[in-house]
């Protein structure tokens, strides 16, 4: 069995019926991150004895694979009588494994404003909250932006893992082709193409979005 | 099934997770080196279609490379096992992204070295491959053993094309016995006790690092 140009242009419209899930999944999955991303990090720094423990948690989401963690949400928790969208379970999925990379985006963002920042607020008499809110924020907001926009193009490349949880997106549209055509071939490869189309339109807003922010064009995009 | 009988059947996987692993690092290193060197003298064209190919494997979801060329190269007349396309992939895709690591190592080399090793008569190779590589090397470790890791678990996707991986094992037994709970944190725990010793040695090696270079 051939590749079949014609049959491969013809799905095209097909496999794209799955892309607003994919960008749906992608935004709310970044969201989710951030927020729980945000929330080890606090854990890691409210007291020193959390400390251990928020880091052994955040290095154990980082050491397994995000298939395997996805496979535990969606097989284990209704054994416990807890039955949820696969929708729902893959944005917290992802959001669950991406948590644990930008905590320690967060981590190093925190760490790069200089201690002499925080000391020469509170000398001028400003209180803890506003040194937070006026002098340790925008420095670590301006820090981590163009690591959390790498991440947000990684969140998106791992969408296409829901289709083994059966989310409609992209990928799952494309297996919806292939299994009713039984082609593989051609659907896979336009999917390929389609998820490649739509990474590097995502790296050119995030790098536009930085530029407009006055952040600098450099996206340093990580792995993951 | 008691943790330690759910551990040591997934474990019979461990020799498909640990061979991808390897043959996925044959791809990954070669691939990083030579791009990212290429990508960083080359000028114009040439380094533009090196850029596209370091961008057509990064950019693209590891799962979607995989499903595609599993599938596709058969319609193609090209016929590779499960074990070739997974680890060719998954290395690939690993190595694109270690070949940007190569690439900022060497540009933040000092320009001084490559200057000193000229004027001392050396060819422009020989200062690339005795000066700027080793630098470059030694700078890049710690995003390197991140890459690592990533592979380390990209591994897990080579289920999906039917190679009797760990997670693969760990799905089979899950539908023998009626125990997803016990046998999922089996597989979490199996791939944590590979990786999570890397990852604190990861983080270990950038520590010191930092302190070096503050010094």
């Amino acid at each position: 069995m051939g590749f079949d140009i014609n049959f491969a242009i013809e799905i095209v419209p097909l496999v794209l019926k799955g892309i607003g899930n994919t960008i749906l999944v992608a935004i709310l999955s970044f969201f989710g991150a951030v927020a729980l991303g945000f929330f080890w990090e606090m854990l890691r720094r409210s007291h020193r004895l959390m400390r251990p423990f928020a880091q052994f948690i955040i290095d154990a989401i980082r050491s397994t694979p995000a298939l395997v963690q996805i496979y535990f949400l969606y097989f284990v928790l209704p054994y416990y009588g807890i039955v949820l969208p696969a929708m729902f379970v893959g944005i917290f999925g992802l959001s669950f494994y991406f948590s644990g990379y930008l905590s320690e985006v967060f981590k190093a963002g925190i760490d790069a404003v200089p201690a002499g920042q925080s000391e020469a607020a509170y000398s001028l008499g400003i209180g803890w909250r506003d040194t937070v809110a006026f002098v340790i924020a925008p420095q670590m907001l301006r820090n981590i932006a163009a690591p959390t926009g790498a991440y947000s193009i990684s969140i998106l490349k791992t969408t296409p893992l829901l289709a083994v949880i059966a989310v409609p997106e992209m990928l799952g549209s494309a297996f919806d082709v292939a299994s009713k055509t039984y082609r593989y071939a051609e659907p896979m490869l336009v999917a390929g193409a389609l998820f490649l189309a739509l990474s590097l339109l995502a790296v050119g807003v995030i790098s536009r979005i930085e530029r407009r922010l006055g952040l600098g064009p450099s996206l340093k995009l990580k792995s993951a | 099934m008691s943790l330690f009988e759910i551990l040591s059947s997934i474990y019979e996987g461990f020799g498909v997770t640990a061979s991808v692993t390897i043959l996925g690092l044959l791809y990954a290193i070669p691939f990083a080196l030579l791009a990212g060197v290429l990508q960083h003298f080359s000028t114009g064209t040439a380094r533009w279609s090196i850029t596209a190919v370091i961008e057509f494997w990064r950019s693209s979801p590891a799962i979607v490379l995989l499903y595609a060329f599993y599938y596709s190269l058969p319609a193609f007349d090209v016929y590779l096992s499960a074990t070739t396309v997974g680890s060719m992939v998954l290395g690939l895709n690993a190595g694109a992204y270690s070949s940007q690591a190569v690439r900022a190592a060497l540009q933040a080399i000092n320009r001084g070295q490559c200057e000193a090793g000229l004027a001392l008569g050396l060819s422009r190779f020989t200062v690339l491959r005795l000066i700027e590589i080793p630098q470059a090397i030694s700078a890049m470790i710690p995003t390197f053993i991140n890459d690592v890791i990533q592979l380390i678990k990209g591994t897990s996707l080579v289920s999906l094309i039917t190679l009797t991986d760990m997670t693969y094992r760990a799905k089979e037994i899950a539908q023998l016995s009626y125990d997803p709970a016990g046998i999922y944190s089996g597989l979490l725990l199996a791939y944590l006790i590979i990786c999570y010793p890397v990852t604190v040695f990861g983080r270990y090696l950038e520590r010191s690092q930092q302190e070096k270079r503050a010094r």
